[in-house]
């Protein structure tokens, strides 16, 4: 039982998808109707058209995953061939979860580690690698919710979100268990302000959005209307239109006085001020981080930059009239620039000035063998 | 082969930007070293043909006249003067022009003319600047535009002429040093303002002479710049002096100290006079009376391995095909030494074929 201890973070950490069933009588997977009801706390799996939930698994360590007949629950030892409708929940067959877990937490029967019957979450993934790491994340996802407004510079937000992803890599592969929990704490701990703060501003941000799409929904809803009325009514069309005006301009008068009295709370307005109080407090300490300078690259050519200078005013320049009063910039497009050509135009003026011509002795002929051969000889 | 001066500089000099060009590094040659390469060239391609004409009709070789090197290079020469007319003909830059010169006579100091018809590696070569310098055409409308050509002739040669350039496509110009140089004369102190429109002349005569050294070897003995401000100096000796002494005395900023010493006026001037003396004197168009007699001898003396229909190209081709097809058959046979089906033995039905072959073979014996 190498893996025994993987998912014991899954401990106190629920995904209940079918409400409270954990007092439902017919919960026993003995009994048929078990199979058949989507609302006990195992029953979100994946469902056959006859609203039936198929084998599906909900586990506390990793145990069975094929579902072959060689699937036996360690704790009774039934066995699909005893009892085909066996529904395994990883470690043990639901009815022995039941059994187990019915009177509040009790100690696992293979590992001894006290469990709860909500520990158990259903499974979504069928690599529970992934699984895991997707629940590490949302773990993870709920604490370490800070956004980059929260930080005074770019490097430290970066540094943060290392130190995220450190933590999530830590946990989904098991390194240093305690120490990363202890960096949880204390992270805990030390933001607790502007994590709650944080899950206000996104609850206040979904509501918003919610809202706003709620909003667009009435806008096509009434044009759809006015449409269908000014299709079947025999009334006066300029009329039905000026009342649908007048309408609109009512309810979005409503929305304006709704929105300013919501905005006191849950708005952004709030949540930006409070973050910039926050952030000015805990990280006035390292608001002077300098800038490291940009160094661009360095080679060892000398590009005669200091022989010429590409006059700021531009040339009396025949060749480059053209472009030059191009209006619509047709011939620059492509970030065509006419200082780039000279600046190309006067390097090559200088360049070489000074270079004399080479000097040949006939020995260096013997040393140097004519390639002319090789290329006529290939060819 | 770098210059005197760059030897004697501190080594935390900072190498000027056109000694990492191709250009300065394979294609800068003196005098004396164009003409040994010609030479040998001349005499070895001379030697392989004697050869070939042996080969196939013993004693033939003895009353032709090859080429000599000289009229090889004027042979060359003319066909440099009919890029620049295809050009206009084209509307193409000036660029092109000058690249497409540049690639034929780096060509033929590769290959010989004996070889390879100038008149089709022109093409090639023009049709390679094209693409090199950003002015592509469409084959069918460059081959079109020229009479007596398809689209193979231009296209059969091209890689001969890439890896006889070794693949080195990048040219500096003496044009652009040329326009350069224009530019910055209207930078000097004493310049009046309207001085490009009204002295536009100077330029034009200029551009002339560059146009002309493009027939020499100035681009190969020394650097465009200097080219440029020889062209210069020949229409306008005292603008081309002011304008070398301005850059002999800009001051060297007292930051740097890795940068090379200022180009001397007095070290180039020798150059520059060389120069002028190539454009004036060999920076012409060839005679074509001479040119036809050279290509009438040269019709004779050709390779007869690269003349298509000769006994001597066909017995080069049949050769080759046969070279060809013992690869393949060592390729085929070296596939059949380890020769498994790639997805392993049939399973099953272990011969389905030879059954089939079995039964042709019984209902021929019928």
């Amino acid at each position: 039982m190498a893996t025994k201890s993987n998912y014991g973070w899954l401990q106190g950490r629920t995904v209940k998808k079918g409400g409270n069933s954990s007092s439902n009588p017919h919960s026993r997977s003995i009994t048929p109707q078990v199979q058949s009801t989507s609302s006990t706390i195992f029953g979100g799996g994946i469902k056959d058209p006859s609203g039936r939930t198929s084998e599906y698994f909900v586990r506390h360590f990793v145990l069975f995953f094929n579902l072959s007949m060689d699937d036996q629950c360690p704790v009774c030892k039934s066995d699909r061939y005893l009892n085909p409708k066996l529904r395994l929940l990883v470690s043990s067959c639901e009815s022995c979860i039941d059994r187990l877990f019915t009177l509040g937490p009790a100690p696992c029967p293979i590992c001894n580690k006290v469990l709860r019957k909500l520990a158990f979450s259903p499974q979504t993934f069928e690599d529970l690698g992934v699984e895991k790491e997707v629940a590490v994340r949302r773990r993870i996802a709920k604490e370490f919710n800070k956004r980059l407004e929260d930080f005074d510079n770019l490097r430290l937000y970066n540094d943060y979100l290392q130190d995220v992803e450190e933590i999530a890599f830590n946990l989904v592969n098991n390194i240093d268990l305690p120490a990363t929990e202890a960096r949880i704490a204390a992270y805990k701990a030390a933001n607790a302000a502007i994590t709650s703060l944080n899950i206000q501003r996104e609850e206040a941000e979904a509501l918003a959005l919610k809202e706003q799409e709620e909003l667009q929904r009435r806008e096509r809803e009434a044009q759809r209307e006015l449409i269908d009325k000014l299709e079947t009514s025999q009334k006066d069309a300029h009329k039905i239109v000026a009342k649908s005006r007048v309408a609109a301009a009512k309810r979005s008068s409503a929305r304006a006085a709704s929105s300013n009295a919501n905005s006191g709370i849950l708005g952004m307005a709030f949540g930006a001020e409070y973050t910039k109080l926050l952030k000015t407090r805990t990280t006035k300490a390292n608001n002077n981080v300098p800038d490291v300078p940009h160094v661009p690259l360095q080679d060892d050519w000398y590009a005669y930059e200091d022989l010429y200078t590409v006059r700021a005013g531009g040339y009396d320049d025949f060749f480059s009239d053209a472009v030059r009063k191009d209006r619509e910039g047709i011939m620059r497009a492509g970030g065509y620039r006419v200082e780039e050509a000279w600046n190309r135009a006067l390097l090559s003026a200088v360049a070489g000035l000074d270079i004399m011509t080479a000097v040949w002795t006939s020995a260096q002929s013997q040393s140097k063998p004519l390639d002319v051969d090789v290329v006529m000889e290939s060819v | 082969m770098p210059s005197v001066d760059n030897n004697a500089s501190p080594p935390s000099t900072k190498k000027p930007l056109y000694e990492a060009s191709t250009q300065f590094k394979n294609w800068r040659y003196s005098p004396d070293h164009l003409a040994h390469i010609r030479s040998t060239l001349n005499e070895a391609a001379v030697g392989v043909i004697r050869k070939t004409f042996e080969a196939y009709e013993p004693g033939s070789s003895s009353n032709v006249s090859f080429v000599t090197a000289d009229e090889e290079h004027l042979l060359v020469t003319f066909y440099i003067h009919k890029i620049g007319q295809l050009c206009g003909h084209f509307r193409f830059p000036e660029e092109v022009e000058a690249t497409a010169a540049s690639y034929l006579k780096r060509f033929y100091l590769k290959n010989t003319v004996m070889d390879w018809h100038p008149k089709n590696v022109m093409l090639t070569a023009l049709f390679l600047a094209t693409k090199t310098t950003n002015n592509p055409i469409s084959l069918d409308a460059y081959t079109s535009h020229i009479p007596n050509t398809i689209a193979s002739d231009v296209l059969d040669l091209e890689f001969l002429v890439a890896q006889s350039l070794r693949f080195e496509f990048a040219v500096w110009h003496a044009h652009r040093a040329l326009w350069g140089i224009w530019l910055d004369i209207q930078n000097l102190p004493n310049t009046p303002p309207d001085f490009a429109k009204t002295e536009s002349a100077i330029y034009d005569s200029a551009l002339t002479h560059v146009r002309a050294a493009r027939l020499t070897d100035a681009e190969f003995i020394y650097t465009p710049s200097q080219i440029a401000l020889a062209c210069i100096s020949l229409v306008a000796p005292d603008l081309a002096n002011q304008w070398l002494e301005s850059k002999e005395n800009t001051p060297i900023p007292e930051s740097r100290v890795d940068i090379p010493p200022r180009p001397s006026s007095t070290a180039i001037s020798a150059s520059l006079e060389a120069i002028r003396n190539m454009i004036t004197n060999s920076g012409k168009v060839p005679h074509v009376e001479a040119v036809r007699e050279v290509d009438k001898r040269l019709k004779l003396c050709k390779n007869p391995e690269k003349v298509v229909g000769t006994k001597a190209y066909l017995a080069r081709k049949a050769e080759a095909e046969k070279k060809a097809e013992e690869k393949r058959n060592k390729k085929v046979e070296g596939q059949k030494a380890n020769d498994r089906d790639p997805f392993g033995q049939e399973l099953g039905e272990p011969a389905a074929k030879p059954g089939l072959v079995d039964y042709d073979d019984e209902s021929d014996d019928e």
